[in-house]
């Protein structure tokens, strides 16, 4: 083909090619990479969480006078949000899951305080957690009910005091036993120097949606069996699908009243929680996504007004072309080689631009480095992006009429 | 005279070629409009909340962890101690009289009772600490004052409240001499701070680098008097620490107090770092601070960047739109150049007619700056339109959100005048540096070679 007069053609008027080249070298070094981070991003955003998130609605209370007593409004609290019509189940917990904040604590196969452990995420529950978060357990039982531990003057105590039996997710079971035999092994809890026996293994529990090297973390936890302490009260009730908003309105018109010397601080569906939690992760993902869209559109504008340039002042020469015995087709083709040349040296700068940028953006944000696929598709992408740019102009290009040759302009 | 005569060329150029005109105008603005907006989220975010004493207040860090502590190696900085002491090591370090002043304190959350009929009782989040917290942080006053470190010890039952709580308590009236009921006790107000917002709010940022002030202070004393437990961060540090209750809290190696010294001159800062050393190191027959003594003490730009307040986000955000602005300028180049070598013939005769190459420069030069002042402008609304879309994704009102934290969200999303100008400035400099090549080279060129019949 005619690749040789192409390249000269080119490099006689170098400055245009080269300029979008730089162009879509820099395309490229975005594309790849934000790609990578928002991907990152997403896949801590849908990760499945474990936990009946739809159907679940928490409402948080404080006591203000020295007479209210927990351990009694704990007990008619739950009997009486356990008796609801469209209730599944519903239990006390000191803390939410789908938060960032939170108790966590290390544990270890072992009583040695100075041996390996491992951090994981703390929830204090009261009976009824598992069916109450619409947890699936992988093997073993939920804890028994006399294993619950009762109300104590605050968390600390309760933290100190412990309980005879823990539930603990897959993830924590496969890392603090490795041998895979954490059912019925004691677990022990570092700072509190208690063990307890795990009863039971959660098959998927998210606490937060953690992105970079902590998260593992967001799926490690334990539930371990403590009837919450006071002044502060936190109910999560899971409904039948479809009847949270009756149940909801319910508890929050009759709940305050219930128990005196409290108040009601907050009630919210944790589907509500969840979606806040995630907020940060939703923004910067739309924040990076339209930059990279901008930089692709900018881009393919300059491609454009690069070949509709070139086609204008081109015009006698194609018509020349076309009149010397040049099929549209050939023109057509002239126009899309030319830019693909254009744009593959963009792109052979562009692949060491956007691994230079992986390398810095792992060390910024803590992230492993961009896996090579990224970079094949974004290659993909930008050839195409540059094609379907010229198509237009590289058509008008076609469409120019042999006579014009004949023509002085 | 002359640069009027080149505004009024260029003028005439966009008109010949307008479509040419807005794709440049459009790029230019995209590139400033996003640029600005990841300077001001990155400009929010690094402020300087008390810049006139910053490199007198000095948080203290102590090496207190034990040999092992769990998950180490997945953190960036490893070698940093803690960011918040023990309640042990905070009595010892109160004991010096190096710093002008010292505090020690923490977050808690407590209930008001208002009393009335008819208004339901509510919960705040209360600080404890020493007396110097006013003073050594500015904290400006509405009504009344602090108080002195004697009522620390009593502990007396006073309280300083927010504007906020005194507006919600007492219509914003002076309140000093009244008295509030807090979880059943009564605490007479003795000052009410005005509206008062550091942001970042460095002295805490455990709940939070952007939060607003707590709703009342109160004497620190109040902590062990009541065994108020902290509602902020708690982290036990050494593998021996024993979670308890309120009293071991304050007897184990967990940190939860913030602990601020202020020292205006380095000679006494260096013996502050000294009693500080000397303290940890004598602790060690006791069988702590097992690590090799590495207690910092921050100033607060320095606390600010420790705790990593602008963010990996907002960091890449910079990178990657002053990348897209590069990206416009090099378009921008490009189409300029394409339409200066479109109009060369009408130059050529310009020049055929005795314009010098450094005047044809020039105009071509002012034509590009124009549009790329024009330009600016618009990406500058962009930008606005672009901060107030980002608060409205960001922020989630909560149910009983008050001014404050309506305020702190615009905060976060605010273009001030600095900003404006920075983007004037921006929208020049991209105009001379998309500029300068397409005019030097149309400028270079022989008159004859355009005046020729094609």
């Amino acid at each position: 083909m005619e690749i040789r007069h192409m390249l000269s053609a080119l490099w006689r008027t170098r400055t245009g090619p080269i300029l979008i080249a730089v162009q879509i070298a820099f395309a490229l070094a975005v594309l790849v990479n934000v790609t990578y981070m928002v991907e990152q991003r997403l896949a801590a955003y849908s990760e499945p969480t474990g936990i009946d998130i739809e159907n679940i609605f928490w409402v948080s209370t404080t006591a203000y006078t020295p007479d209210y007593d927990q351990k009694s409004a704990l007990e008619s609290d739950l009997q009486w949000l356990n008796s609801l019509p469209g209730v599944i189940a519903a239990s006390a917990s000191v803390t939410l899951p789908q938060v960032f904040w939170g108790i966590g604590l290390p544990f270890s196969a072992s009583a040695d305080p100075h041996a390996p452990n491992e951090g994981s995420r703390l929830y204090m529950m009261s009976a009824r957690a598992v069916e109450t978060l619409g947890l699936k357990l992988a093997s073993g039982r939920t804890f028994s009910p006399a294993a619950v531990a009762p109300v104590s003057a605050d968390v600390g105590t309760a933290l100190g005091k412990w309980a005879p039996e823990v539930l603990i997710t897959q993830t924590l079971a496969d890392r603090v036993f490795p041998n895979g035999d954490a059912l019925g092994k004691n677990l022990y809890v570092g700072l509190v120097n208690r063990s307890a026996k795990v009863v039971g293994i959660i098959q998927t529990m998210q606490g937060a949606p953690i992105t970079g090297p902590f998260s593992r973390w967001g799926r490690q936890a334990v539930i371990v069996p403590i009837n919450p302490p006071g002044p502060n009260g936190l109910y999560l009730i899971r409904t039948h699908p479809g009847r949270q908003a009756e149940v909801m309105a319910r508890v929050e018109k009759e709940f305050v009243d219930r128990v005196p010397g409290r108040y009601v601080v907050q009630i919210q569906t944790l589907a509500r929680t969840a979606y806040n939690t995630r907020n940060g992760l939703r923004t910067s993902s739309i924040i990076l996504g339209v930059v990279t869209l901008l930089v692709l559109a900018v881009s393919a504008i300059g491609i454009f007004g690069l070949a509709v340039f070139n086609v204008t002042t081109r015009t006698k020469q194609i018509g020349t072309r076309r009149a010397v015995g040049a099929r549209r087709f050939h023109i057509l083709r002239y126009f899309l080689v030319e830019n693909w040349l254009v744009t593959t040296s963009g792109v052979v700068v562009g692949c060491v631009l956007a691994l230079a940028g992986g390398v810095i953006m792992s060390r910024l944000a803590q992230a492993p480095r961009l896996p090579l696929y990224y970079l094949v598709g974004g290659v993909l992408f930008v050839w195409a992006l540059g094609l379907l740019s010229v198509l237009l102009p590289a058509r008008r290009a076609a469409d120019i009429s042999p006579a014009v040759a004949t023509r002085t302009v | 005279m002359m640069l009027k005569h080149d505004l009024r060329l260029a003028l005439r150029s966009f008109r010949r070629n307008p479509i040419l005109t807005a794709l440049t105008v459009s790029a230019i603005a995209a590139g400033i409009g996003a640029a600005m907006i990841s300077i001001t989220l990155y400009h929010a975010r690094a402020g300087h909340p008390i810049w006139w004493k910053e490199h007198q207040l000095f948080a203290v860090t102590l090496d207190a962890r034990g040999s092992d502590h769990t998950g180490e190696e997945l953190m960036r900085h490893p070698e940093y101690p803690p960011d918040q002491v023990t309640y042990r090591d905070a009595q010892a370090l109160y004991r010096s009289d190096i710093p002008k002043h010292a505090v020690m304190m923490y977050r808690t959350a407590r209930v008001v009772d208002p009393g009335k009929s008819g208004v339901k009782p509510f919960g705040v989040t209360a600080r404890l600490t020493t007396a110097d917290f006013f003073p050594m942080f500015d904290t400006p006053m509405r009504y009344g004052a602090g108080w002195g470190r004697a009522a620390d010890t009593t502990p007396d039952p006073i309280v300083v409240l927010s504007s906020r709580l005194n507006d919600k308590l007492f219509n914003g009236a002076n309140s000093v001499g009244r008295s509030i009921t807090l979880n059943d006790r009564q605490f007479r107000v003795i000052g009410v701070a005005d509206r008062w917002m550091p942001q970042p709010k460095f002295y805490d940022m455990t709940t939070g680098a952007f939060d607003v002030a707590e709703d009342l202070y109160m004497p620190f004393g109040w902590a062990t008097e009541l065994k108020l437990s902290p509602a902020g961060s708690i982290n036990c540090v050494t593998p021996s620490a024993k979670v308890g209750g309120f009293d071991s809290l304050i007897d184990t190696d967990c940190v939860f107090m913030q602990y601020w010294v202020e020292i205006p001159d380095t000679a006494a800062l260096r013996r502050y770092q000294q009693f500080v050393d000397n303290y940890t190191n004598n602790q060690k027959q006791y069988g702590r601070f097992v690590r090799p003594t590495n207690n910092r003490l921050y100033d607060v730009p320095a606390w600010l960047d420790r705790n990593d307040v602008v963010g990996d986000d907002s960091r890449i955000d910079v990178v990657l739109a002053v990348v897209f602005l590069a990206v416009c300028i090099v378009n921008t180049v490009g189409l300029m150049l394409a339409k200066f070598l479109g109009a060369a013939p009408v130059t050529g005769l310009r020049r055929a007619l005795g314009a010098s190459r450094k005047h044809i420069m020039h105009q071509h030069l002012v034509e590009v700056v124009l549009l790329a002042v024009i330009g600016g402008a618009v990406g500058v609304l962009l930008a606005r339109l672009g901060l107030w879309a980002i608060k409205a994704m960001t922020y989630v009102p909560g149910p009983d959100d008050g001014p404050e934290r309506r305020a702190l969200a615009d905060a976060l999303a605010h273009m001030d005048y600095s900003m404006v100008v920075l983007a004037i400035g921006i929208s020049i400099l991209t105009g001379i540096l998309a500029g300068l090549y397409p005019a030097w080279r149309i400028g270079k060129a022989a008159p004859a070679s355009f005046l020729k019949a094609q």
